[in-house]
């Protein structure tokens, strides 16, 4: 198919300058782009051209920053050229002007935060987007609920497609190499025998970081050996002053244990004070899509505590990957909760252990792209079948059933090419990490798997599948409960696993 | 592609002088008056912003004084406040400076990531008092400057500027620091103004608290569902500074950070800035202020109440603390101290005159 993707009016497509939508679809594209003519359109930055071809992906660049601004170029290219499938991030406000200049192509939308609620978009715009699209992915159930809320009529078209991580360069602390890289931080840092919990996010009160402050402040009275690392700036590549981060400051002065704060860490670094941690906490306090660090906490083998805070639960299992805070603004929890992690370590190396094996099973890039390769050619169908965008919540019991059918032959991506794009993505992250230590990595998971035993999987899946259901009950929320268990073909043998 | 440089704020230290300029911001600056048709013969640094990157030189050209100013927000974001400049100048015909077209007849040039301007010069401009009758005179160009922004409409390729829907925001953000503040006060309860501050903290939360149920339970919604055109734009940095008396009457200045707003915002600064000054709350102090105000933008009843929430807030001891939280081994000293129990007793004289306003308003001397 010819397909568009649409980015955000943000920042830059590749990824030169960050951002987590543009690292996302950068993920992606080499692989999608083995089947599909792709074209990404993004906004124009002084360091790159205009339009250019990089593996044979096509790059548009209009004017951003502003979306008004972009809407326009967007719209303009859109008009003179002809797609099959456009696929839209983030931005509902520019669904309408895609629709009314390309009337005949498809229109998929991507959602990473809520920007339906009625601050981001007005009513009458929000419902006429919902209407010209083919289909929502949302990054967590939580943003489609949130979404349907207002706009019941989406429900048909929203699909949870969960985010990934790169397991290969997250090394799980249990392993020697994780431990190699752990203590080269520690030793640097002069924290060898501290016991360290790890915060990595903007620094903002949203995220909380202040809460989990008084918590290791209390903490530190029966647990001198602490260290907290609080990574993160005021944004992407921003390590400027702000009165929050002040207020941070001001409040470590004479703490009674070490309090690190590297500012912000490039994300081909921040793997390594991964591997340094003992425990992760995420003390979200506001309702957040799903935070992308709880992935990576995992694939670090990390137990983790979270909050009951927008998408974040989704993720967790309660006292299987981690805990999760009830009551985000109140730091006597958190101490609750790190006490009980702190004095076993048995319990933590259990839930990193068990964290590992969850995002290796459920989110790799190769599930994400499979997902997103799905959904595409459930549209390509669509297209053959000369299905009506307008129809499709009234037929959407027969779209599953044909996609069923077709499930097996949607999924063409090899493991090795999976595996090869990975080290490109690698590479262009500048990862510190050398070629030969990188095998290693490699050569000790999959000796780790292979004591895992392969041979043993049917009845492990059958195992895991029973202390779900019991573990189920006491959920406050589940995991894959809700949208996911309506998807398709192999995503759902993986799914099946949990459910 | 060679990379261009960008203008990033910059430190001064005592050796360079309170005025000093990075010889690369002059540089882009003899850049910028390229764009220009008159002719630079001098150029004087009048004030910067060191902190953000603002600057604002005064330049001697062939056809009289005239500014040149580097605004330090983002690009987009301080188009909207010169899209505001030339609407009230050349539609509303407001004392406010002319902005001075570049020779391809553009507003502003952007070099370093900023937006630079130039515009006239007003020479005549002096302060006026700061006792009753300056205030008057600050109040009643303050409305009518509120009155000539509405029908105010963003650019094209301008950021959306208004803070009309953010009040609960705001508000709620000022009840949240009140925490930050006291938190700051106990780690560093060891020095001079942080035991008074801890023992009087917790009554201007409160009292921050109830301003926001006020809020909520008011018209507030009602009248921002009007829209940011019908309200127009609020200074949002409008004081003896920025208001001066000059050729034809008052001129107001500095105009970047305008926004949409309850204009009525401006005139509670000023309002509560004069009662500083005066060291205590004064209500026919206030009422003349009110009505200077209200001969140039008729303060209607809904407006009235806000007002009053408004001023229910603890804004002068939040004003005096945010300090505190960047320097608190310097900044929360006697010196604090001796502020605080200032501002303690302006606080006592402050909830008599609220509730005096509230019976003595008339909504203006005809009504």
């Amino acid at each position: 198919m010819k397909v568009l993707i649409i980015c955000t009016e943000k920042l830059p497509n590749p990824p030169i300058k960050g951002g987590a939508i543009q690292t996302y679809i950068a993920g992606a594209i080499p692989i999608l782009s083995k089947n599909h003519q792709i074209t990404i359109l993004g906004t124009n930055d002084p360091k790159l051209p205009h339009e250019e071809t990089i593996d044979g992906v096509h790059y548009v660049r209009v004017p951003g920053k502003l979306l008004e601004t972009y809407r326009k170029g967007v719209a303009t290219y859109v008009r003179e050229n002809r797609f099959d499938l456009i696929h839209i991030f983030n931005r509902p406000r520019l669904v309408s002007a895609v629709h009314d200049v390309a009337p005949n192509s498809r229109i998929i939308l991507s959602m990473h935060n809520d920007m339906f609620k009625k601050e981001k978009i007005e009513q009458e715009e929000a419902k006429k987007a919902i209407n010209c699209l083919d289909k929502i992915i949302t990054i967590s159930n939580y943003i489609g609920e949130e979404i349907v809320k207002f706009y019941p009529e989406a429900k048909s078209k929203i699909q949870t497609i969960y985010s990934g991580v790169d397991l290969k360069r997250f090394v799980p602390v249990f392993t020697e190499m994780g431990q190699k890289l752990g203590n080269s931080i520690r030793k640097e840092h002069n924290l060898e025998s501290k016991k360290i919990i790890l915060f990595a996010g903007r620094l903002s009160a949203n995220k909380g970081s202040d809460v989990l402050i008084h918590a290791i402040h209390e903490l530190a009275k029966n647990h001198p050996d602490i260290a907290l690392v609080v990574i993160g700036g005021r944004g992407f590549s921003d390590n400027r002053m702000s009165d929050y981060i002040a207020y941070l400051r001001a409040i470590t002065y004479r703490f009674p244990v070490p309090v690190i704060t590297p500012g912000f860490v490039n994300p081909g670094q921040i793997q390594n004070w991964f591997a340094a941690a003992d425990i992760f906490v995420c003390p979200s306090q506001w309702e957040e899509p799903l935070a992308r660090v709880h992935y990576e906490a995992m694939a670090a083998g990390l137990p983790i505590i979270t909050t009951a805070r927008g998408g974040n639960p989704e993720v967790i299992e309660v006292n299987k990957n981690g805990v999760i805070v009830e009551k985000p603004e109140d730091p006597m929890e958190f101490v609750k909760h790190l006490t009980k992690l702190l004095s076993n370590p048995s319990l933590c190396r259990e839930m990193g252990q068990y964290g590992r094996r969850f995002v290796e099973r459920k989110h790799s890039w190769h599930r994400v792209v499979s997902d997103i390769s799905q959904v595409w050619d459930e549209i390509r169908t669509r297209i053959e079948n000369n299905t009506a965008t307008a129809n499709i919540s009234l037929i959407n019991e027969e779209k599953q059933n044909l996609n069923e059918n077709k499930s097996e032959q949607t999924l063409q991506i090899t493991e090795e090419e999976v595996q090869g794009h990975e080290k490109k993505l690698n590479d262009s992250l500048e990862e510190s990490t050398e070629v030969e230590d990188d095998q290693t990595v490699q050569d000790k998971m999959k000796k780790d798997k292979e004591k895992n035993g392969k041979g043993k999987k049917d009845k492990g899946q059958k195992e895991k599948k029973e202390q779900y259901s019991r573990n189920k009950k006491k959920l406050p929320y589940s995991p894959f409960r809700k949208t996911r268990s309506k998807n398709l073909g192999l995503v759902k043998i993986k799914i099946n696993i949990f459910n | 592609m060679s990379e261009e440089q960008l203008i990033i704020p910059w430190e001064i230290d005592s050796t360079l002088g309170k005025l000093y300029v990075p010889p690369y911001i002059e540089e882009m600056a003899l850049e910028v008056l390229q764009h220009y048709n008159f002719k630079v013969n001098q150029m004087e640094v009048m004030a910067t912003k060191e902190e953000k990157g603002g600057l604002i030189w005064k330049i001697e050209t062939d056809q009289g004084p005239k500014s040149l100013k580097i605004l330090h927000r983002r690009p987009i974001r301080s188009l909207f406040s010169i899209g505001a400049q030339e609407y009230l100048r050349k539609i509303k015909k407001a004392r406010v400076p002319s902005i001075v077209k570049t020779n391809t007849g553009e507003n502003t040039v952007e070099m370093g990531g900023k937006i630079w301007f130039v515009a006239e010069w007003i020479e005549s401009l002096y302060e006026v008092k700061k006792d009753l009758e300056g205030t008057k005179i600050l109040s009643n160009a303050i409305g009518e400057f509120h009155h000539l922004s509405k029908g105010y409409v963003t650019p094209i390729g301008a950021e959306h500027a208004s803070r009309l829907y953010r009040w609960p925001k705001a508000y709620k953000r000022t009840i949240k620091k009140m925490k930050w503040f006291k938190d700051v006060a106990n780690t560093h309860n060891d020095m001079p103004a942080s035991r008074l501050i801890l023992s009087t903290i917790d009554t201007f939360q409160e009292q921050a608290r109830r301003a926001l149920t006020m809020l909520e339970n008011s018209p507030y919604s009602q009248l921002t569902a009007r829209g940011n055109k019908e309200w127009g734009l609020a200074h949002q940095d409008y004081g003896w500074g920025n208001g001066k008396m000059g050729t034809g009457g008052m001129w107001i200045i500095d105009l970047d950070g305008v926004a949409y707003d309850i204009p009525i915002r401006d005139l509670r600064k000023l309002i509560e800035e004069s009662l500083e000054n005066l060291g205590k709350w004064d209500v026919s102090w206030i009422l003349e202020i009110l009505e200077a105000y209200h001969e140039a933008n008729p303060i209607e009843d809904a407006v009235f109440e806000i007002l009053l929430i408004d001023m229910a807030l603890p804004n002068l001891f939040y004003k005096n603390m945010k300090e505190m939280l960047y320097e608190p081994r310097l900044f929360l000293d006697e010196k604090l101290k001796s502020d605080v129990e200032r501002i303690i007793e302006l606080d006592h004289t402050k909830w008599p005159v609220i509730e005096q306003l509230r019976k003595e308003w008339k909504g203006g001397k005809n009504k």
